[in-house]
């Protein structure tokens, strides 16, 4: 132990000494002293008025035609009208290997251009009348609001219905919010306290639940546009949407322009069920350790699922939490702060309205502190587990809770926001009265019997983010089950589809059938060697370069391609395991993704590419009506759509390679089809990168079979 | 009532509506107070802004600003304290053992060590005492017992303010509380709230490379100017800062005539009034301070800085611009939002949508603050196939672009609604308006500027656009700073 160690130690030792052993020193020298006596009247010594009730205005409700709910209230103080749609639908309805599809939905139903308006109309138009369209969407509920200019509310309700009732889905937009969607995917790991968060619901509720379940690249690249429309042909229709709009506005007349822009929208439904939640998993409980080095603290969180608001006992459950760790008392933070004094510590009972919430204690620790914090923190639950709280603490908890209530209805939007969620969510309407008289009703002896039955230690899972190098001693001394939690992204972009019989037998058919459009498998396989010569037009930053690109096969497996710039020619070669690459300073070995690089492209012609599931080392597997992914020997993929008409390979996804950052997705489309030894063969190529404009290629000469040797493949330049 | 019934558009000619609900007043002592009435729900907000910042930091003890505002809520003589007239001897102590340490660790190299461990220690039990007399969060917790809710304090470079909103009925409680802040102060847990800054200082670098790059980027381009120094101070600094220092800054600019006091809620002026002089009337008449010195050598030629960092690349381009009293400040105003306002902004649109060559790109200004000369800041994420000194072009030809043709009347036209629309939807709320009521009578001796700054908008016109642009998006006024991984920034990395 170092001496900064010792004297530490020694320092703690003496400020644990009681302050009772200080004398009682003379009062302070100087102005500041004498003053104290003058302070005036104490906070406690002050009398308050009644708080004067405010006039609860009342909410308009009515029922279209159609069915949808709606609710009004004029708030004539500005020139503005908002409105908030809740709409019966959420991510507990994800697929499993779709995961992420209701929040790419509600996001491309905003971005994706909608009625006769293209992406790009939407916003300009949006931002001409500064008005606002915004989606979100949660486990129950997707919320659509909007926000205008009283003067510009019919064309902002214009648009709000369009996204509501006709989103375009526009592929590019879809590219982009998957390129989106997967950058934040890459990135969900950034920050430490909310991995801590993340994890601990995630353990709890089960990692293979609908409430547990995160969206990872794989499940995002499942989902297609048919995923996108069908998600909104199921959930978004008349019946299954409550709006209320707030503003300078007479009701009257805003529920009949209401009726005239939505009247005429007739989709119909059966109601959604929202699936039956799984018990919480055997091996939730216990410590698990989510190594996380870039961070000089240990962040953590701990809980157990809690409950819901309608619940007789959740006053009584809020108080809990509020004296264990919330703005006053906060017991924790004064115990953990004897160990760690830069700690921050919060527990929460959060309650949801049909979904548990969870109780959750969590913040951050010295990271040599983490087995003594952590013990610190199981006594205090112990304690408010076997003896009441004190008068002072409870009194404290209450007043704050019930002398602040008043913030819930002190504007217009908070009033007509809860009148939407309590019929949402079938809350009788005086939820919030009954609410305030069980805040009132909360004794010493509720917060104990409420600790004793809903505070389940035993059940407790604790998430640890940091060092454990650091944890001193290590949190295998606390007796509990230790796990490790494994943070890694897995790498694969577009995993492969689950083979099962029928999705390979359904690979093969249209696999067949594109060998057939483009003249057949037998002249495919007739082909031996090959040569491409084309113009890659690349842009970049808006410039334009201009590549000749030359590639040369030869069976089974050579592969050498010529990339001829401005400053030079590069060149590289693959001989179906190692390879070079030749630039003009001088030439080196393929590895990482130069290799990968190679081999992907060799992979990728198309008389080869088509030959997939035949080949050595590749297979293909149906993904939808029209696309079939097919797999190469060293994890390559590509997954090629047919043209609905022609049947002719049109588009062609796969993984690209990115400088820094998440791989971005690749998408060739082809066309300019001219046949070739009778293979139709694509003459024009146009490639984006995650959605954007990569390249426009020209091919300028195609030949097969022209008699090609090994040594002018293989030689260097 | 407010406004009940009648709209309130922006135009100054309804400015003469809202004033109807305003009542000003200034006490002897130079306080100032704006009362905004609003008797919907009975509930007050209330904001205090002392015009000090991290501007007025001084060399060598940059972090003093911030370091006051986290400590506005740790009580006062009679709140927070079990003891006071022991605490205060107490703290004496903890000042007098600061002093021994202070004045052993400036021997430097001929420093005892060991004096030094043991001075240290000495300091530290020093504390240890004063503490065991605080009664933690006594002061937030009356508060919130009462019902308060939104709780806030926060400083900037140009101003340290605070916040919360309580039941109407509390009104006498927030004069107590709030004039016990100014007129009993006490520094309580200073040294150990100066460790949890320094503890936020260093988690900077890792929680925050974006915050990071900006503070080197603004050391870099001004030399003396006050936004130069960080908000929460160069850890050299902030580790020997003291609390008999940060009184003497206190006494200097807490006083009456640098406050300035909005409330917008459920109150009755003439209560107000009465409540104001009897809580703050006592407050002495001081001086008010001088500003700092806003001296900044010119930049003769550009400037660039790389941060090497384990994220992918980003970078920030900032080029100096006036102050916001400048005739100018409405048109970079109108430039930011066409430039970077929604989803629409042009650096948007050209440099993500159209060339990809970002995933990002945002315009800051006026940065860090307004009050003094600071900069007009790009902020761009190259896209992982693009590098930087792409990034440096693409938005080289945007402002090009801007200074060399008109720009689109439809732009103009939307950047004014914008404007407009964002000023009334910051009146919806009392606390949002409390603050912005504030802060537009402590930057403009006016709080009607509020209303009266859309007027100067509306008359931006394409040419100022163009001007402003050329004279300022200019080499010698660029200052470059690149966040990423050795080579990123397309230098060498040798």
């Amino acid at each position: 132990m170092t001496r900064a160690c010792l004297l530490l130690l020694a320092v703690t030792a003496l400020v644990a000494q009681p302050a009772a052993e200080v004398k009682r020193p003379a009062p302070a020298r100087g102005a500041a002293g004498s003053n104290a006596a003058a302070a005036g009247a104490s906070y406690k010594d002050l009398k308050y008025p009644p708080l004067h009730q405010p006039e609860i205005p009342k909410v308009d409700a009515a029922t279209l035609g159609n069915g949808m709910r709606l609710y009004l209230l004029e708030d004539h103080e500005l020139p503005l009208i908002e409105g908030t749609a809740l709409v019966r639908t959420g991510t507990l309805l994800d697929p499993p290997d779709k995961a992420g599809l209701a929040n790419l939905t509600v996001t491309l139903m905003r971005s994706g251009g909608a009625g006769s308006l293209a992406p790009d109309q939407v916003d300009d138009r949006l931002e001409d009348l500064a008005g606002t369209v915004e989606t979100t969407v949660g486990p129950d509920s997707a919320t659509f609001t909007f926000s205008s200019l009283k003067e510009s509310s019919a064309e902002v309700l214009a648009i709000f219905k369009a996204v509501l009732t006709a989103p375009q889905f526009s592929d590019e937009k879809i590219e982009q919010a998957r390129a989106d969607a997967r950058n934040a995917i890459a990135h969900r790991n950034d920050d430490a306290g909310r991995v801590a968060h993340r994890e601990l619901a995630d353990s709890l509720f089960g990692r293979d639940t609908p409430l547990g379940r995160e969206p990872d690249y794989a499940s995002v690249s499942n989902i297609q546009r048919g995923d996108l429309e069908a998600f909104h042909t199921r959930y978004f229709f008349p019946r299954n949407i409550q709006l209320a709009i707030r503003g300078d506005f007479d009701s009257a007349r805003m529920k009949a322009q209401i009726d005239t822009l939505f009247g005429g929208w007739h989709a119909d439904q059966p109601p959604p069920e929202f699936p039956k939640l799984p018990p919480a998993p055997a091996d939730a409980p216990g410590i698990h350790v989510a190594v996380k080095k870039d961070v000089s603290q240990t962040f953590f969180a701990i809980g157990q699922i809690g409950g819901t608001r309608n619940e007789k006992d959740y006053a009584a459950l809020e108080i809990l939490a509020d004296i264990l760790g919330g703005d006053a008392s906060n017991r924790l933070a004064q115990s953990v702060r004897a160990h760690s004094s830069q700690a921050t510590v919060s527990a929460r009972w959060e309650a949801g309205y049909n979904l548990p919430g969870l109780f959750e204690i969590s913040g951050s620790i010295t990271s040599v502190t983490t087995a003594a914090s952590l013990k610190a923190i199981q006594e205090e639950v112990a304690r408010i587990r076997s003896s009441e709280v004190t008068d002072e603490e409870l009194r404290v908890a209450k007043d704050a809770a019930i002398n602040s209530l008043v913030f819930a209805f002190d504007t217009k939007a908070k009033i007509l926001d809860r009148v939407l969620t309590d019929a949402y969510y079938g809350y009788p309407a005086d939820f919030i009265d009954q609410y305030q008289n069980a805040l009132a009703a909360v004794t010493r002896a509720d917060v104990l019997r409420v600790a004793r039955e809903r505070l389940k230690p035993e059940t407790f899972a604790t998430v640890l983010v940091g060092d454990p190098a650091d944890f001193i001693p290590p949190v295998e001394s606390l007796n509990q089950p230790v796990q490790k939690i494994d943070l890694t992204i897995p790498e694969v972009k577009i995993t492969p589809v689950k083979p099962d019989t029928a999705s390979l037998a359904k690979g093969r058919d249209l696999l067949t059938r594109l060998q057939e459009a483009v003249g057949g498998l037998g002249k495919l396989a007739a082909v031996k060697d090959s040569i491409l010569v084309a113009t890659y037009l690349v842009e970049q930053a808006g410039h334009v370069t201009t590549i000749k690109h030359t590639e040369r096969w030869l069976a089974p497996m050579h592969y050498r391609e010529e990339n001829e710039l401005g400053g030079g020619t590069i060149t590289s070669y693959y001989d179906g395991q190692f390879g070079w690459i030749t630039v003009p300073g001088g030439s080196v070995p393929l590895i990482g993704d130069t290799l990968q690089q190679m081999q992907g492209n060799a992979f990728r012609q198309m008389q080869l590419l088509l030959q997939g599931g035949t080949l050595p080392g590749t297979a293909a597997n149906a993904v939808d009506s029209r696309t079939v992914e097919i797999t190469g020997p060293n994890g390559q993929w590509a997954r090629v759509s047919a043209d609905p008409v022609t049947g002719l390979p049109a588009r062609i996804r796969y993984q690209g390679f990115a400088r820094s950052g998440p791989p971005p997705l690749m998408e060739e489309n082809w066309s300019d089809f001219r046949e070739v030894a009778g293979i139709k063969v694509p003459f024009k190529i146009f490639i984006t990168e995650d959605g954007r404009k990569y390249a426009d290629v020209t091919v300028n000469e195609f030949r097969v079979n022209s008699g090609l040797k090994l040594a002018d493949l293989e030689k260097r330049p | 009532m407010l406004l009940a019934g009648a709209a309130l558009s922006l135009q100054a000619q309804n400015l003469a509506d809202f004033e109807k609900q305003v009542t000003e007043f200034t006490l002897p002592n130079g306080l100032h107070f704006i009362v905004v009435e609003r008797h919907e729900a009975p509930v007050v907000s209330f904001e205090t802004l002392v015009n000090v910042g991290s501007a007025d930091d001084t060399s060598g003890e940059t972090g003093l600003a911030h370091l006051l505002e986290m400590l506005a809520f740790e009580g006062t003589e009679s709140v927070g304290t079990r003891d006071w007239p022991a605490e205060s001897h107490a703290l004496d102590a903890v000042e007098e053992a600061a002093d021994k340490l202070e004045a052993e660790r400036n021997k430097g190299h001929q420093a005892d060590a060991s004096k030094l461990d043991i001075l240290d220690a000495e300091m530290k039990v020093a504390i240890g005492r004063a503490q065991s007399y605080v009664i933690p969060n006594q002061y937030p917790q009356i508060l919130q017992q009462n019902g308060a809710v939104d709780m806030g304090a926060s400083a900037s470079y140009d101003s340290t303010e605070v916040r919360y909103s309580l039941p109407s009925n509390r009104l006498e409680l927030w004069f107590l509380m709030e004039s016990q802040r100014f007129l009993h102060p006490v520094l309580r847990e200073f040294y150990r709230q100066r460790e949890r800054m320094a503890e936020e200082n260093r988690g900077k670098v890792e929680t925050s490379p974006q915050a990071s790059l900006a503070r080197t980027l603004l050391a870099t381009a001004f030399e003396t100017g006050p936004y130069r120094n960080p908000e929460l101070g160069w850890a050299g600094d902030l580790a020997t800062l003291r609390a008999s220092r940060a009184k003497a800054f206190f006494d200097k600019y807490y006083v009456a005539g640098n406050l300035t006091i909005t409330m917008v809620g459920d109150v009755n002026p003439a209560d107000a009034r009465r409540l104001a002089e009897r809580y703050f009337g006592p407050l002495p008449t001081r001086p008010v301070p001088a500003p700092p010195n806003r001296q900044e050598p010119p930049q003769n030629g550009p400037r660039t800085v790389e941060v090497y960092t384990q994220t992918p690349p980003f970078l920030m381009v900032a080029y100096k611009r006036p102050d916001m009293y400048d005739k100018d400040d409405p048109v970079f105003e109108v430039i930011r939002l066409i430039l970077s306002n929604g989803r629409t902004g042009l650096l948007s649109k050209r440099l993500v949508e159209e060339k990809g060559l970002a995933r990002s790109a945002q315009m800051f200004t006026p940065f860090p603050r307004g009050r003094y000369p600071n900069l007009a800041l790009f902020y761009l994420v190259p896209s992982p196939s693009h590098t930087v000194s792409e990034n440096e072009r693409g938005l080289a030809e945007v402002l090009a672009a801007m200074e060399t043709q008109d720009v689109e009347p439809e732009l103009l036209a939307r950047a004014k609604t914008q404007a407009r629309a964002t000023i009334l939807r910051g009146l919806a709320n009392n606390a949002g308006l409390a603050s912005s009521l504030a802060l537009y009578q402590a930057e403009y001796g006016n709080w009607r500027k509020l209303f009266t700054s859309l007027d100067d908008l509306n008359k931006v016109t394409a040419q100022d656009v163009q001007r402003v642009a050329r004279q300022y998006f200019v080499i010698n006024g660029r200052t470059v700073a690149i966040a990423g991984q050795p080579g990123a920034g397309g230098g060498e990395s040798r």
